[in-house]
């Protein structure tokens, strides 16, 4: 495996019961890169993707990050290892400060070293400024001592990915980024997601197809848990299974 | 010697059977409201002096035994209606806070009413005989609670799987919006359930007195083991508190000789392994 | 699964307010220091004053679990009673010394804490509170049946308060009730200043976040079962050496100390005190034992009013007493800017 490669699957399975929800998926995800994973609802993406968090353990396959097996790690112990992930369903701390939101998520890279109890949190100078920083290229400096719960619908959308952000890591897993958000958010979010992947390596799984032909460098079409086509979007556009996939789905 | 344990056994499934009626409506609640009830051993305890202030004014047993658990079923409804359906969308805890709440009231009420030390009720005249089988005696009373329990769990059980009012129970546990779409008052579904249940525990009480009498701490350990009993049941299942019931009292009934405390121990270490290792209980929906 | 916030009571209002600068933690340290030195000028008692100080202890090891991680546990009693009879028994059958005694509660109460708290937090919600009071009752009757070491139902009597002393040389004789409130009053203060610290410390945040939405705190890294063993573990230390102060303080160790009830009673305390603000747990401690004090003589049904109380906290104040006081601030604070504002 070269080093291109930053996150690969080989062989993924998930199952439940009879059901084999992920059916043997091999991604290979390049450093650099958007790679958007789509398909028709139950296609098995979010299953998918709930493998490469860690919340779900394979039933077989392997993944690997940076060319470590991560497979049975933890979604907790793959932070720390330079993955993060934002959720399809935003999930903030609804009573905390936003700053303190990105706080807690900086904090939260360095693992145990957030059990020390005797120095106060403030004094955490470097995890403030990680909040800082990117309360600024959230554009959200200005709300940041507002309890994350009262930001707007649009504004908690992009916080969710902030807080992936704030674990500085290498790869971001994105859920559905703009699940949910109004058309005048959408933008909002295409741009910051495209501006991310000049510096990060961005993972998303996504349902509206314009942003994904717009921002992505590579897509995989999954459809019944397995991968239909990988390519870059003009190829994936152009193709006839993609098109009869989602057709079936409209049907 | 054999007859020791016949006798045992029997007590065992009496004692079982009240479990099951304290249990059974704790868990109708809970599974309909997914609403703990911490005041369900209190009014158990309120059962039991209804039935000793029924008995000692009117000397009818079986008057107690309609009058406890229709006072007990209506000042549930009133709790109902005036505070806990305040609650029902916070989070569990404030359940557990505000029954906690009306449990104290309830004890130290029966404490100023009845007084700090515990009162004995004197079993119903007509059953005060035994049953003979060959040398073999058992109680009347005894045979009778086992007996009347058993009416009342089928008649309970009837209830909620042939009548409309049990079908709706059974489908607001399974999923409350729907049942509220059904143009059903969902609040007065909730209202009558938790009353029901509560008047369960107050036959339970009413039925106890004239073996345990009616004593005012007693409401936390039968809580307790009620606790015990949904858990090893299920939360939310009929036939588990059944089950469980009559487990916990044949448990306590055979060790009372050998190790009471030995028994708690047992049971109470049962509880927490069952949620450890089956947390949906032996009979739960998972 | 229910939501990780299932289990919070009030959002906190002390803890979801990092704004708070430091000159307010000051200012709350202070408020409670002033309170030690006036407790027992006001109250008829020295030992009523050092029984508040110690239940205020429990409420506020009670609190980090339910205020701060969102626990409602029914096993502080474990740690109380546990704290009482490991500190009694170490004095009367080994001789051990005062800082042995209390240091030995606090272990104690620290490892059942970690092995109650990593056996509970496997269940969330309803099955969690069920765990913790599965293992109050267990507790209860193991003190029950090992009676030849815990007296059983009579307690275990004749708890000695021996002397602060180091190598033998005796410095303070606590046997005099004002001398024993003082070092019950150094403890406290102690105690609740590290909890403070430990509170706004990265440890005590990340409990906060595990508190709010536990998911969202184990993607960002956290080991969150890791962080609720370790809070329990601070509790159940807290709690150990508040109930081993209170067995020196009776001289007895009653087995009420491990029952049920007693869980109940510093849930209690915590509660209408206000969940979420450390010097809540003072005046939920304060309140109650001097309500039972004061009126258990005129009116022995008093706890009925405790009932009452639970009540209106639960349905109107959900903050507790501490809750009441600073919406009462607020309001008042809302009132003069007003009057400033107005011609």
């Amino acid at each position: 495996m070269s080093d291109d490669v930053i996150l690969e699957t080989e062989g993924l399975q998930l199952a439940y019961g009879a059901f084999m929800a992920v059916d043997g998926v091999s991604l290979r995800i390049r450093r650099g890169t958007i790679h958007a994973v789509i398909g028709p609802n139950g296609a098995g993406k979010t299953s998918t993707f709930h493998c490469l968090t860690g919340e779900r353990r394979p039933t077989g396959g392997r993944v690997l990050f940076e060319g470590r097996e991560v497979t049975r790690k933890p979604a907790n112990a793959r932070v720390g290892l330079g993955m993060a992930r934002s959720f399809q369903l935003t999930s903030l701390f609804q009573n905390l400060s936003v700053r303190e939101n990105l706080r807690v998520a900086a904090q939260g890279r360095d693992g145990a070293r957030a059990l020390t109890f005797w120095r106060p949190a403030e004094s955490r100078r470097e995890h403030l400024a990680v909040a800082d920083e990117i309360l600024e290229r959230l554009a959200l400096t200005a709300r940041a001592d507002t309890a994350a719960g009262d930001l707007s619908h649009g504004q908690q959308r992009v916080l969710e990915v902030g807080m992936a952000l704030a674990a500085r890591p290498r790869l971001l897993l994105l859920d559905e980024p703009t699940s949910g958000m109004g058309v005048d958010d959408i933008p909002v979010m295409t741009r910051l997601i495209g501006e991310l992947g000049r510096e990060y390596t961005v993972m998303l799984i996504e349902h509206n197809m314009s942003i994904v032909m717009s921002i992505s460098d590579t897509i995989t079409v999954m459809h019944q848990g397995k991968v239909l086509v990988e390519g870059p979007p003009e190829v994936v556009r152009a193709d006839a299974r993609v098109r009869s996939a989602y057709l079936g789905e409209a049907a | 010697m054999a007859n020791v344990y016949v006798f045992q056994v029997l007590n065992g499934l009496g004692l079982g059977m009240i479990y099951f009626l304290i249990s059974v409506g704790l868990t109708i609640i809970f599974g309909l409201l997914n609403f703990v009830n911490f005041a369900h051993g209190a009014f158990f305890l309120l059962g039991s002096y209804l039935c000793y202030t029924t008995v000692a004014w009117t000397g009818n047993f079986w008057l107690s035994l309609i009058a406890g658990p229709l006072v007990v079923g209506a000042l549930a409804w009133v709790a109902e209606r005036v505070l806990i359906v305040r609650v029902y969308h916070l989070p569990h805890t404030f359940h557990i806070l505000i029954t906690l709440g009306i449990a104290l009231i309830i004890q130290e009420s029966a404490i100023m009413i009845w007084g700090p030390v515990g009162k004995s009720v004197p079993v119903p005249e007509l059953l005060q005989g035994v049953v003979r089988f060959g040398n073999f005696a058992y109680p009347q009373y005894r045979l009778f609670l086992i007996v009347f329990s058993a009416v009342i769990g089928l008649l309970l059980w009837l209830l909620l799987e042939r009548t409309k009012f049990g079908a709706l129970v059974r489908a607001g546990s399974e999923n409350p919006e729907q049942v509220a779409l059904l143009g059903t008052n969902i609040f007065r579904l909730f209202s009558l359930t938790f009353a029901l249940g509560v008047a369960l525990a107050g036959v339970a009480g009413v039925l106890s007195a004239p073996l345990r009498g009616a004593h005012p701490f007693i409401g936390t350990e039968v809580l307790g083991l009620a606790f015990v009993v949904v858990v090893i049941g299920g939360m939310g299942s009929f036939s588990g508190a059944l089950v469980g019931g009559l487990l916990v009292g044949l448990v306590q009934s055979l060790m009372t000789s050998i190790w009471p405390q030995g028994a708690s121990l047992m049971i109470y270490g049962a509880m927490a392994a069952v949620i450890l290792l089956r947390p949906y209980g032996l009979f739960g929906r998972a | 699964m229910a939501d990780a916030r299932s289990m919070t009571p009030a959002p906190a209002a002390a803890a979801t307010a990092p704004a708070a600068g430091p000159s307010l933690l000051r200012g709350i340290t202070l408020l409670t220091v002033a309170a030690v030195i006036v407790l027992p000028l006001v109250l008829p008692s020295t030992t009523l004053a050092a029984e508040i100080l110690i239940f205020a202890m429990a409420a506020l090891a009670c609190n980090l679990l339910l205020g701060y991680t969102g626990l409602l546990s029914f096993g502080q009693g474990i740690f109380f009673g546990g704290g009482a009879y490991v500190a009694s028994l170490l004095m009367i059958h080994l001789g051990a010394g005062l800082f042995t005694a209390l240091v030995g509660a606090m272990v104690f109460g620290a490892a059942v804490a970690a092995v109650v708290g990593a056996l509970a937090i496997r269940r969330t919600g309803i099955y969690f509170v069920m765990l913790t009071l599965a293992f109050s009752q267990m507790a209860y009757f193991v003190a029950y049946t090992l009676s030849d070491w815990t007296g059983g139902d009579n307690g275990l009597l004749d708890v000695p308060r021996p002397p602060v002393a180091i190598a033998g040389a005796t410095l303070v004789d606590l046997s005099d009730p004002a001398v024993y409130y003082a070092f019950v009053a150094v403890l406290f203060v102690a105690v609740f200043v590290a909890a403070r610290r430990i509170i706004h410390s990265p440890f005590g945040s990340t409990l906060v976040a595990i508190r709010e939405n536990e998911g969202r705190a184990a993607a960002l890294g956290y080991d969150t079962r890791q962080f609720k063993i370790l809070a329990f573990s601070l509790s159940g230390a807290i709690t150990g050496l508040a109930g081993a102060l209170y067995a020196m303080l009776l001289n007895f160790a009653p087995l009420s100390n491990i029952e049920l009830v007693m869980s109940e009673h510093i849930l209690i305390m915590t509660i209408i005190g206000g969940t979420g603000s450390l010097f809540g747990s003072i005046l939920g401690a304060a309140g109650i034992v001097l309500l039972g004090d004061l009126l258990s003589a005129v009116w022995p049904r008093w706890m009925m009013l405790l009932g009452i109380v639970l009540i209106g906290v639960v349905i109107f104040m959900r903050g507790g007493l501490w809750g009441g006081v600073e919406s009462l601030y607020d309001t008042i604070r809302a009132r003069r800017a007003h009057r400033r504002t107005a011609p």
